[in-house]
């Protein structure tokens, strides 16, 4: 039924809509700049809109992303220049083909005439690849980015331009393309950063037809020193328990290295004198360095075959709740062997740290309230998988969550695990192609009755008061057939 | 007869063509040496050379030893009478096969230059030279002698066994019955049945069999069976009767050893058994204090002599 | 009431009182026995982790996953085609399941009360675990032998013995860590059987033999015990109808039982490892039998022609058996067993055998490593038992001499002889203490007063409360055994025996007491020194006196798992077979499970003969890596140039005249690695892939092999078939992979060759290239 509704809702939406989108007329773009923060699987692009309105009280301001864009941006968010507060993003039902549209609601209408700047920041990934795709141990790592020239705009824009940041200085290559918006040179390299534009009086462009024959690709080749990581499974676990007032944080992890794949062979040779004359292949993960919450204990990181024993903790207390202090335990962890160029890694790495750093009492709502990290972040990693489960203690009733951006899915079930009668609530979510952007933490809200508390002791007790009688029943009992005299 | 002369005279260019004549002609010499000797070649320079010969149609066994008692070579006296043996055996077989390969044994102070030539320092050594020419020549073509392995022992049966991978046929040798073994295991057996009317009590007393129960396993648990089944020495070179070494002992040790540990053992029993049935304090009081002391010596001699072998044992008690 | 005693003891407690106590102090005991030899097997979970050490129990560790993860039925029927590539292995029938079974019931009964434990640290505390049962089996068999007290004591050592602690460490998951206890509880039955003549404890008996059947190839041992003892007594004349009863309930339930296993099947009745057992059964029937006709007849005459008859007939049935073996229809004794008699044997013709460290003969050294000062009590034990010779003291005394006869051929089997000696140990001991223990002086007439059994209670540190305790629950039965003692007195006077003054006892206490804790010392610091390292983790210690792990196995291992093939068929000594499927996960030509000569003479082969022959040999197998342990660079000894031998022998075994063992000696006859190792060395496959740009790593140094202290080449072996493809970090494991065919159908030495060419004149530039990044 709510389907239906948000369906048909959505339908008549679009109808109403579409005269905007094909003329465009509430508003124009005085200005966009594009900005392309280069980087290994995350790409980070940040497009600024200086708008005008065009009609009175035009609430509505519309975006296009191109198709790939779209399929590679994983994080989405618009702002008002110099505001912290995010705008509401509605993402338009698409028909498949030509470009997708959100709609942006501004917080107060504009009237006619008057302007404003929406900063739309999104996290693209999955955007470079390594280039050349094999690299010797020796040789360094080459990334291609591939982009749209055209910032697609539902509306007419005056000018447009296009920045595009590496982090590292060496630009291999980059395309030169045939702009008719422009008479001078449609792209300008200075130092590590291209820009391209700018391109004046582009027309309103968010449709298929300007896609297909206006819009071009453009690619550069650029060099880049840092290890392309990307996880391509993430489960975690998290399993809250008020006996131990612990929460048990434990991270299934499969590891990837993301960069060229090793041309020929591993030398250990090589790899030792590299690292003897401090210089390793860029595309070699000696190590990791992670940042797990403050005041955490009995942190253990094994694989498959066992524990790893190449590991270093530094804890830090834990910090009082409220305090905005930012302290961090830090675990510089090693893989068994250095990871190179296409090369696999999965492991498991867990922690407890005390409840009452992540959980309390809310009185108004009169529940138990626990918060969960949803990933510890790796800078520049992208995460293409992630089922994050939360186990609550037995017997909790009346559960909600609250999560900071939309899950794929989520799913209630219970999990059986040490002395268990009933078994255990748990929440799963599930998610794609996170970024760092995404670290954010889920909070879920339940109560458990005293009852419920009381269940472990009672089985157990249980348990071997049988156990007793039995042996009491055996010892006493003379089962022999004939009494001997 | 006459005629019989012709045909060798025909025959002649025939085996001309078969084997260089010089080839013929030297088997033919080496076939009388290994007759002359029942078997084995005595070789000297030259007949080495005749022998190993790059032409040679035969293939052969070649025993390099020194058996001068100047040389002190114990090794290849054990080895010696079992070459011979597999070499008479070896002469035994039909002629045809048997020219075709040859035992022959080549002493350090008949042919020093061979020795120096081969650069050879230790002995015994067996070459077996395959043969190098002719039907028999192998058909890998590897023609270089390969070298007989002494892990497989000295003895005649295992040397007759691994040689027949070179012979023509497998060297028919047979290990020669033991008469006196198996003699005087027969005897023994009549003897006995004959002494069991007075043997018999003692046979069915039991101390007898404590006896013989505790000896066993005093002398198994003291390491007898390592010494023999790795031939371990009596005492090892310059008087030294404890081996270096934790995987390691002389036979010297196992006796030892087993004493302290009877020693140990009857202490104990003594203070059990006996001295309880002492009638007389004082005498039982000085039994107990003498056996617990030599229980105390006992163990400690016993530990230092385990700290020799494990270096790195932390305990001891007296020295 | 004027009893002359040696020092004052309550004589107002009821003797239900003394009783209780020493029932409770009993069961403390136990239960603190039990503790300190589980605890003391835990060296290794705590020194390291907790994980399967060695080699093959890492295949039962596999197989045991594959049990609680797909059945019993899928286990039982088990082809494991990655075993033995490309023959596979049928794994249900080559196995004993016992152990499998075991921790695969623990682990689902542990499901069922929602403890879901890892099936890892069951298997890894398995071992532990059993090895408190064996000290309570073991109580219980020499509580038969002589009474509680020795029973504590005999437990107690056994619970910490190192002779047994050798084979069942936390982590050592292997058929033996079972197998004691059911050996132990096998006898422990037997004797009940054959003393009470029960057939419920004979078919007791019967059934933990078929569990120890099912659980270790050892249960041959169990196989010729029984009827060996059963047969002394009858020579002894001491058949009785309990013997009958007892042995023919536990036979005919328990071979039954035993052909159940697949993997012994018909042997009970095809192989001579039985025959004793089955001929003593005959034996008995007929003697039964003629028992039972002369109870019934009289007539003299008659009854000699029947005794005549039953000799006959007990002649008939071993010379039938004798007939039967001569025609084929039973199996001569196999090899294995064999060996232990012709101690040559297994060097001759089967040197895989000989090659286990474990086959060797025992030095003395590690009979009193492993036994300390049980060793010399053993035969005292023994004398007492000749003592009073009752049945089941036979059956000590036979156990005696086979076991240590036994433990001086081969290392392994001293795990045989440990219960043994911990039984005769105990019984000597607390003979010893019952006599010093003992209150009352000689002269004393009236019975004994129970000493009261709860004074000087201490508070023991886990691993020595055992021995403690058992100075504290020697006393209770002490009245008890004083009268046996008086009775067995042989001068058969009246007097009262027994030890006159205070300070005789205290110093022969003293010192009993002084050897029990420093034998407590000596477990622990062998423990925790010699037997507690799974030799796949090897520790060394930093400058700074801190313990540094050395990892390379499971790096290596876990590299193959994770970054190649599937499919990707390993090839390595067969050491390493088990490990690499169980780590890796890959399929192996060979592994631990010897059962195929030829392959692993194959393997042998392609590792000691040059490129060019291996190269056929790997890709006739589809081999894809090649895997092999060097330990030159930290001097890790049990490389596989150490080993190398070994597999010039097996090939020769087979290939004679490829491979001979003495090419890999100089003229010399030294095994050399160096500039003086002979070609055939240098040249071999496995030279190769150890050295391989080891010398490179010295940067012009002289490089030199820490294992055999020799320094080796400057200009290291090139290889032409073999790319390096993964080396661990200290150099210990390393893995190459087996070049394809040249595309071009050249020969790949040539192409290798061309190769270098062009690669010289192309890496010219690289150098450039990197300079302006």
């Amino acid at each position: 039924m709510l389907g239906f509704w948000r369906s048909s809702y959505s339908l008549f939406l679009l109808i109403s809509l579409v005269p905007y989108v094909s003329a465009g007329h509430s508003f124009e773009n005085t200005a966009i700049v594009r900005t392309v923060e280069l980087g290994g699987s995350v790409v980070h692009v940040t497009t600024t809109y200086a708008v005008k309105a065009l009609e009175d009280d035009s609430k509505i301001y519309t975006i296009a992303l191109g198709e790939r864009e779209h399929d590679s941006t994983s994080w989405l968010v618009a702002k008002i220049k110099g505001e912290s507060t995010p705008l509401s993003v509605e993402e338009r039902e698409s028909n498949g083909n030509g470009p997708q549209l959100y709609d942006i609601k501004l917080p107060s209408p504009l009237m006619s005439g008057r302007t404003t700047n929406i900063v739309v920041e999104t996290a693209q990934t999955h955007v470079t690849y390594p280039y050349p795709e094999e690299a010797s141990q020796k040789d360094g790592q080459s990334l291609k980015y591939e982009a749209d020239l055209l910032v697609l705009s539902p509306y007419d824009t005056a000018v447009q331009r296009t920045k595009i940041r590496s982090p590292f200085p060496q630009i291999h290559s980059y395309t030169e393309p045939e702009v008719e918006y422009t008479q001078d040179a449609p792209v300008t390299k200075s130092g590590a950063t291209l820009t391209y534009g700018p391109y004046k009086n582009v027309p309103g462009s968010a449709n298929a037809r300007f896609a297909a024959e206006k819009q071009q690709r453009i690619a550069v080749h650029f060099s880049y020193d840092q290890p392309v990581l990307e996880i391509t499974k993430l489960e975690r676990a998290a399993e809250v328990s008020h006996w131990g007032a612990n929460l048990n944080i434990q991270d299934n992890i499969h590891l990837r290295n993301a960069g060229p794949r090793l041309k020929g062979h591993f030398s250990r040779l090589e790899q030792q004198s590299q690292a003897f004359f401090q210089k390793p292949a860029p595309h070699m993960l000696p190590g990791l360095t992670l940042l797990l919450p403050a005041g955490i204990h009995d942190v253990y990181f094994y694989d498959i075959v066992g524990n790893v024993s190449t590991s270093k903790l530094r804890t830090a207390p834990s910090v009082p709740k409220g305090s905005q202090s930012n302290q961090f335990s830090v675990l510089e962890l090693k893989p068994r062997y250095p990871l190179m160029g296409g090369w696999n890694y999965s492991f498991t790495l867990g922690w407890d740290s005390p409840l009452a750093d992540s959980a309390g009492w809310d009185r108004e709502r009169g529940k138990w309230v626990v918060g969960v990290p949803i990933m510890t972040t790796i800078p520049g990693t992208v995460v293409n998988e992630e089922e994050l489960k939360i186990i609550l203690p037995e017997g909790a009733t009346n559960i909600e969550f609250f999560e900071p951006f939309p899950a794929i899915e989520t799913e209630l079930s219970t999990h059986i695990t040490y002395l268990d009668t009933t078994g255990r609530p748990t929440l799963t979510f599930s998610y794609k192609n996170l970024t760092d952007k995404h670290s954010g933490i889920i909070y879920v809200a339940y109560n458990v009755p005293f009852s419920a508390h009381l269940k472990k002791p009672i089985a157990v007790a249980t348990a071997l008061m049988g156990l007793f009688v039995l042996a009491f029943v055996w010892k006493r009992v003379d089962t022999r057939i004939q009494k001997q005299k | 007869m006459l005629l019989l002369h012709f045909l060798a005279l025909f025959a002649l260019p025939l085996c001309l063509a078969a084997v260089p004549k010089d080839a013929q002609s030297i088997q033919e010499e080496l076939v009388k040496l290994a007759r002359a000797n029942n078997g084995v070649i005595k070789l000297d320079d030259r007949t080495y050379d005749m022998l190993t010969s790059p032409k040679r149609t035969w293939s052969a066994a070649v025993q390099l030893t020194a058996l001068d008692p100047r040389r002190r070579c114990a090794p290849c006296k054990d080895f010696d009478p079992s070459f011979k043996e597999v070499g008479r055996a070896w002469s035994g077989v039909a002629a045809e096969q048997r020219d075709s390969h040859f035992f022959a044994t080549l002493d350090f102070d008949h042919a020093m230059t061979v020795f120096q030539k081969l650069g050879i320092q230790s002995a015994p050594i067996v070459h077996v030279y395959p043969a190098a020419d002719g039907p028999r020549k192998p058909a890998n073509g590897r023609t270089a002698p390969s070298t007989y392995d002494f892990s497989f022992g000295f003895e005649a049966g295992p040397l007759a066994e691994q040689l027949s991978h070179h012979t023509p046929v497998p060297i028919p040798y047979k290990a020669p019955f033991n008469w006196s073994r198996w003699g005087g295991i027969a005897a023994s057996g009549v003897i006995l049945i004959a002494a069991l009317r007075f043997v018999g009590p003692i046979l069915q007393w039991k101390w007898t069999w404590a006896l013989g129960t505790v000896l066993t396993s005093l002398v198994m648990t003291s390491g007898y069976m390592f010494t023999r089944i790795r031939g371990a020495p009596w005492t090892g070179g310059n008087g030294q009767w404890i081996a270096p070494g934790y995987q390691n002992q002389f036979g010297q040790e196992t006796q030892v050893v087993a004493m302290i540990y009877g020693l140990l053992a009857s202490a104990f029993l003594m203070l059990t058994v006996v001295t309880p049935y002492t009638s007389s304090p004082s005498r039982q009081k000085a039994q107990v204090y003498l056996w617990s002391i030599v229980i105390f010596i006992m163990y400690s001699v016993l530990l230092s002599l385990f700290r020799v072998k494990n270096k790195g044992y932390p305990f001891k008690l007296l020295l | 009431m004027t009893a002359t005693t040696a020092y004052q003891v309550p004589a107002n407690l009821s003797p239900t009182t003394v009783a209780n106590t020493s029932s409770l102090l009993r069961i403390v005991a136990l239960a603190l026995i039990s503790g300190a030899a589980i605890a003391s097997r835990l060296f290794a979970v705590i020194n390291f982790e907790s994980i399967i050490h060695e080699f093959d129990p890492w295949f039962n560790y596999r197989a045991t996953k594959v049990l609680a993860s797909e059945g019993f039925y899928a286990f039982w029927n088990w082809f494991d085609p990655t075993a033995w590539y490309p023959l596979g292995r049928v794994v249900g029938g080559t196995i004993y399941p016992g152990l499998m079974a075991t921790s695969g019931v623990i682990y689902s009964a542990l499901r069922a009360v929602h403890l879901p434990v890892d099936i890892r640290n069951i298997c890894v505390l398995l071992a532990p675990g059993f090895s408190a049962l064996t000290a309570w089996a073991t109580y219980m068999f020499t509580k038969e032998m002589k009474d509680e007290s020795a029973g504590l004591l005999a437990a107690a050592f056994i619970g910490i013995v190192p002779g047994y602690i050798s084979r069942s460490v936390a982590g050592s998951y292997d058929n033996e860590a079972i197998a004691i206890f059911l050996l132990m509880f096998t006898f422990f039955a037997w004797i009940k059987a054959m003393k009470t003549g029960s057939a419920f404890f004979g078919t007791i008996a019967a059934l933990f033999y078929f569990y120890m059947v099912a659980a270790w190839g050892g249960y041959a041992f169990i196989t010729n015990m029984i009827p060996l003892h059963a047969l002394a007594l009858i020579l002894m004349g001491r058949y009785s109808s309990r013997l009958y009863v007892g042995y023919s309930s536990w036979y005919a339930v328990g071979t039954l039982a035993s052909m159940q296993v697949p993997f012994v099947g018909f042997q009970p009745v095809r192989t001579s490892e039985h025959m004793a057992a089955l001929g003593v059964f005959g034996l008995l029937q007929i003697i039964a039998f003629a028992e039972l006709v002369r109870s019934h007849v009289s007539s003299k005459q008659f009854q000699t022609l029947l005794f005549a008859s039953v000799i006959g007939l007990g002649l008939l049935g071993t010379a039938a058996i004798v007939g039967l073996t001569y025609k084929g229809w039973i199996a001569p004794w196999t090899g294995r067993f064999y060996s232990l008699w012709d101690t040559g044997y297994a060097k001759k013709y089967i040197p895989i055998i000989a090659s286990v460290s474990e086959h060797q003969p025992t030095a003395w050294p590690s009979f009193f490593m492993d036994l300390q000062f049980l060793i010399f009590l053993f035969p005292a034990g023994v004398i007492l038992c000749f003592k009073q010779l009752r049945d089941e003291h036979v059956f000590v005394i036979i156990y005696a001499i086979v076991a240590s006869y036994f433990a001086g051929v081969m290392v392994r089997l001293m795990l045989t002889l440990t219960p043994v000696v911990c039984v005769t140990a105990a019984i000597a001991f607390s003979t010893l203490l019952d006599t010093y223990l003992n209150p009352e002086e000689p002269e004393a007439i009236d019975e004994a007063p129970k000493p009261e059994a709860s004074t000087s209670a201490v508070a023991p540190d886990t691993s020595s409360a055992p021995t403690k305790k058992q100075k504290k629950a020697a006393p209770p039965p002490a009245g008890s055994t004083l009268a046996e003692l008086v009775t067995k007195a042989p001068g058969t006077s009246k007097r009262k025996t027994g030890v006159f003054g205070l300070d005789t006892r205290l110093l022969v206490v003293a010192n009993a007491i002084g050897m029990l804790v420093f034998f407590v010392w000596h477990c622990t610091w062998v423990t925790s020194n010699a037997y507690s390292s799974p030799s796949v983790v090897l520790a060394s210690s930093n400058p700074d006196g801190s313990q540094h792990i050395i990892d390379d196995f499971r790096e290596a291992y876990y590299w193959l798992r994770q970054n190649t093939a599937e499919d990707a068929v390993v090839m390595s000594w067969w050491d390493y077979g088990y490990q690499i499927a169980g780590m890796a996960d890959r399929p192996t030509l060979v592994d631990n499970n010897t059962w195929n000569n030829t392959h692993i003479a194959t393997v042998g082969k392609a590792m000691s003969s040059s490129e060019e022959v291996a190269y056929p040999i790997l890709r006739k197998h589809d081999v894809d890596y090649v895997l092999v342990i060097f330990g030159g660079l930290i001097g890790y000894s049990g490389d596989d140039i150490n080993k190398f031998l070994w597999m010039v022998r097996i090939a020769q075994g087979v290939w004679p005249d490829e491979i001979q063992e003495p090419n890999y000696f100089t003229r010399t006859g030294e095994y050399r690695v160096d500039d003086q190792a002979p070609q055939t060395m240098k040249d071999s496959l496995m030279y190769k892939m150890s050295y391989y740009r080891f010398a490179e790593l010295f940067g012009g140094n002289q490089p030199t092999d820490r294992v055999r202290g020799q320094q080796v080449p400057k200009t290291g072996p090139t290889l032409d078939y073999l790319d390096e493809a993964f080396t661990s970090e200290n150099w210990i494991v390393r893995i190459y992979q087996v070049k394809k065919e040249d595309p071009l159908g050249r020969d790949l030495k040539t192409a290798n060759a061309f190769e270098q060419g062009k690669k010289r004149k192309r890496t010219k530039p690289s150098p450039r290239r990197k300079a302006i990044a």
